[in-house]
Formats: structure tokens, sequence, C-alpha cells
């Protein structure tokens, strides 16, 4: 038995596009629910800040004032909450209860483009996030244009991130409220610890080297980086950070992650 | 010979502690329809599961498993792009309606957006689904849901089509609907590959059927060679245990076999005659005779069976 002619299925791009297309469809299906919520956090943020917070922190952070401190963070966590929720409940809803998986497993795509789309998703999806921030920051005159016009690409950058830490975590989670656990145990203390409501220079020495290892941390630092235009050296580590960071724990997550989907 | 589709050699999958598929062999041929038959646990959706990848077969194992020429294992792609898949669930998109849950499968076939929309009307045309081409998820009954499942393993005009108990649960006008659809599907030159545990949907669409019992193939052939080769041509049911009892202080002729359950003794015999009169000779009339069918070959073949020596 053999074949007259090889095969042509769609090419792994074609394939890669396809699953991102899912995800996007399915969100942008009620853009209403799912679109405004971006742009009215940051809005909320802003005014309890801006109006009542505000007023008692008078000291500059990092040379910034208090609003764009705070701002510049909320442009990354937006995109790790975004991630995070994106890659574990979203991925856990698809994976156990819907079985939406089982079915795209069964059109011509691999496990591994069926995972790496919905990384690429979640990247897209805190882009999307940052953007909604920066949007509120720019109409609120707390950052300027045009430098910050690159943060929702470190948005995109933070979103990639998150989801392959949640894809990983996902990887062993029995039951959806193990997730309790994730988000209550790593990223909320990522929220306070890593540079996004306080400098961390000023924790004690022994937090220092787990301020380090967050990965919020140095999306944080790239963020304000982009939006204030000053670039040092230590950057270009953060970003290089963030790069080792997605392709490793991405890795691990889809070794571990294809053992659920294949039997 | 027909030209094979499938050609499963000497297959085994083993999950932590049980052996789902257990040395299974068979093979497939072109533009017919071929039917997995068994309990629940049997090791059907494992053993459709390897075709396209979704499961890998034992490593140890030794065996091989060929579908359009290509080892799932290495080619999985190539098979999905020419194969629909059924799966046992419904797995639609409840937040897309209709038409969309099919546009998106057509982007992982590549179909170009016009094509897919001409190809997503005929397929529900087909299907019998015009109507419904705007509704949510949400507002189908079960039968439209498995047709449209149906419908989205057909867009890329597979050649191979595998569904995964395609009608249960569904009312009879719904499953003569879809059996109806495959034979036309069949016609049209596709190979069907599916699972089910209704013993009437084998004897009704498939040309081949495997029954399958804990992993192992028990038997194989065409329904009718089933039941010609492996049982009596006729059963009297009998639902009264006073008459069992009259029946078993008589001697059983030969050729008659018992099988008892809980609440229901079959006398299974080639000869029609000797079970009328024995039937006949029952007050009260609690009792059913008629053909015997695949499904008393499966409980045979699986146990829980007395020959008349017992």
């Amino acid at each position: 038995m053999t074949n007259s002619k090889p095969v042509t299925h769609p090419s792994l791009w074609q394939r890669l596009f396809s699953v991102w297309y899912r995800h996007m469809r399915v969100y942008t299906k009620n853009i209403f629910s799912n679109g405004l919520p971006p742009f009215l956090e940051p809005l909320i943020f802003l005014a309890g800040v801006g109006l009542g917070l505000g007023k008692y922190i008078t000291q500059s952070m990092e040379g910034l004032s208090y609003l764009e401190f705070l701002g510049t963070g909320l442009l990354v966590t937006s995109a790790m909450f975004t991630a995070a929720f994106e890659c574990s409940f979203g991925t856990f809803i698809r994976l156990e209860f819907e079985k939406v998986y089982d079915g795209m497993l069964a059109a011509p795509i691999t496990v591994n483009n069926l995972i790496i789309g919905e990384i690429i998703w979640a990247g897209t999806k805190g882009l999307f996030f940052s953007f909604a921030v920066l949007c509120i920051l720019t109409a609120f005159r707390v950052i300027a244009l045009p430098y910050s016009l690159l943060a929702p690409l470190v948005g995109f950058l933070t979103g990639l991130m998150f989801a392959t830490l949640s894809l990983w975590i996902t990887s062993f989670v029995k039951t959806i409220n193990h997730f309790n656990f994730y988000f209550t145990g790593l990223i909320s203390p990522m929220f306070f610890f890593s540079g996004v409501v306080f400098p961390t220079s000023n924790l004690p020495g022994y937090i220092q080297p787990i301020v380090e290892i967050m990965p919020l941390t140095h999306a944080v630092r790239l963020a304000r980086a982009v939006c204030t235009n000053s670039y040092k050296f230590s950057i270009l580590l953060d970003l290089l950070y963030m790069i080792v960071f997605i392709l490793v724990v991405g890795f691990f997550a889809i070794r571990r992650l294809r053992r659920r989907l294949v039997n | 010979m027909a030209e094979k589709v499938i050609t499963v050699r000497n297959i085994s999958k083993s999950f932590k502690q049980t052996k789902a598929v257990s040395e299974l062999s068979f093979e497939v041929e072109k533009m017919t329809c071929f039917g997995f038959l068994g309990p629940n646990g049997a090791g059907k959706t494992t053993m459709m599961k390897m075709l396209y990848n979704k499961c890998t077969r034992d490593k140890n194992c030794g065996g091989e498993i060929n579908v359009f020429g290509y080892d799932p294992s290495r080619n999985e792609l190539e098979i999905k792009y020419l194969s629909g898949v059924v799966p046992q669930d419904n797995n639609l998109d409840d937040e897309l309606n209709v038409i969309q849950n099919l546009m998106i499968y057509s982007k992982f076939y590549n179909i170009p957006s016009k094509a897919a929309r001409e190809r997503i009307g005929t397929l529900l045309e087909f299907l019998e689904l015009s109507e419904k081409t705007k509704s949510k998820i949400t507002e189908l009954s079960g039968g439209m849901k498995r047709r449209l499942v149906i419908a989205r393993a057909l867009l890329n005009n597979p050649k191979l089509l595998i569904l995964d108990e395609p009608t249960t649960g569904l009312d009879p006008q719904v499953r003569h609907l879809i059996w109806d659809k495959l034979r036309q599907l069949k016609k049209q030159g596709t190979t069907i590959l599916l699972t089910t545990h209704y013993m009437e949907e084998a004897f009704a669409i498939c040309d081949t059927v495997l029954i399958m019992h804990k992993g192992r193939k028990v038997m194989e052939g065409q329904p009718h060679d089933l039941l010609e080769k492996h049982i009596e041509k006729y059963v009297l049911e009998l639902h009264d245990d006073a008459a069992l009892q009259r029946i078993f202080d008589n001697a059983l002729p030969e050729h008659t076999r018992i099988d008892r359950s809980e609440e229901i003794t079959r006398l299974f015999s080639n000869n029609v005659d000797y079970l009328r009169t024995l039937a006949g000779s029952l007050e009260g009339g609690h009792y059913y005779l008629r053909q015997a069918n695949l499904e008393d070959v499966f409980l045979k073949a699986t146990g829980r069976a007395l020959d008349d020596k017992q």
C-alpha cells in the first residue's frame, strides 16, 4: 500500500495560527464582557491612587511619581493576570470539563502545536491587556508617548512567561481547586514583591534573591525602562531572563502537559 | 484483493495497572464499515485513538499500525489530514454558533474561507441542519449536536471517518438518520470505522464486526456470519421461575443451551418447533420466543453462559 502523491497537510505556521484563531474567535465572541474590563481595571486603580492613596505618598519612587511608578507596573501585572488565568483555569476547563482538546487533536495539529498556539494566544492577551492599561495611562497623561508604545510588547513577553509557568502548574493539577494555591501562593506575592507597588531596593537582604528569581520583577523593570526611555545595561539581562524563562519553562510545560493530552 | 486502509498487527496498550488493548490485529478494507463492538472498558476507544496518535501504543509490543501507509507515531498529521474523527464527547464550543464552530475547524485544515463556507453549507444540508446555521450550540438537541460533530469531521472530505459511539443516547429517529448518512458516505467512497455497544447498530451498518472484551479480540466477521456460526437460531426467554422448574423436571433435548441471568432464563436452540412446543406447554404466557441476535452472540462470547451439560 503506497500513496500516489504525498499528503500536504497545513504548514507549521498555519497550524499554530489555527489554534490561535480558535482562541481568538472564542474570546472575541463576547467582546463587550471580555474587552471592557481590561480598560476599567487600570481606571479604578488610578482613581484610587490619584484621588486617595496618592495624597499620602509624596516621596518619589526610583525617581518617578507614585502614579507613574504604579502605572508602569500595572502595564505588566495586567498581562500577568490574564495569561495566568487563561493558562490555568482556562486550560484546565478546556482539558477536563469541555474536552475541547480532544476535538482539536483530531484535526491535523500535534500536541506541541496545540500547546505552543495556546502560549502564543496567552501572549497576545498579555499584549492586549498591556495596551489597554497604556491607553488609560496615556489618556490621563501619566506616561508619555511615543516610547511607551513598546510597552505592549513587554506585555506580550510577560504573557508568554506566565502562560508557560501556568501550563506547567496545570500539568500537575488534579482538581481545579488546586489553582487557589498557585494564585495565593505565587501570583499574589509576586504582585507585591516584584517592585510593582513599591521599590524592592529597600526590602531586607534575605528577600532580595527571591525578588530576583520572580519573573515579574524583570518584566516590571523592562516596562519602566521602556516607558521612561531610560535603558541601563542590566535591562538586557532582564530581557534575557524573560526569554530564557519562556524557553525553559515552556519546554517542561509542553513535556509534562503532553502526557495529559496523549494517553 | 481489496485495498486496505488500516492494518493493525499485534498491538498492545497498557495503562498503569490495566491492559486496555491486548495483542490486537485487524484490517479494514477500503469503502467498508468496520465496527468495534464491546462493553464499556473493552478497549475500543483506546484502539481508535491509537490510529491517530491521541494514544500511543506500548513501545515493546512489537506490533505495527498502518493507516493509509502511514505509521501514526511518525506521520500523525498526514493521517489526521486524511481522516475525520467524531470523538465520544461532542466538545463543541458553546460560545460560538453552528457555522462559527465549523469555520474554526476549517482553519485547522487550511481551507480558504470562501470554500469553507460552501463546504459547510453542503454539509449542513447533508446532515439536515441547514435551518440551524446561526443557532447557538446550547439551543441544539443532543441529536443535532451529534450531527454537527459529524459535519465537523467531514469538513476536509475525509477518506476515513472514525466515530466513537456515534449514536449513544440518541432517539431512534436520529439514530436511523445517522445510519443512513453513514451508508451514503460509504457509497461515496469513505471508509468508516466506529465503536458501539449497540448490537443493532453494528448489524445495521457494519460490514465487519470485531467483538472486543477486556482488550482482546473475541471474534471477528460479518454480522450474519457471526450469527450463523456462533449462536443457535432461536431463543425462548422465560420470565417465570415456576415454568423454569417444570422444564428442568424434563430432560432437555440435545442442542439446547441454557443461559440463566438473575431474572430471565434463555433457552437457545436451532429447533424452533421444539421451543414453540415448550412455550405452548407453559401457562400464563410469561415467555418470549424470538430469533437470536448479535447481542446473544456477544453475551455468549464474553461469558455468563451455561451449556446443557452444566
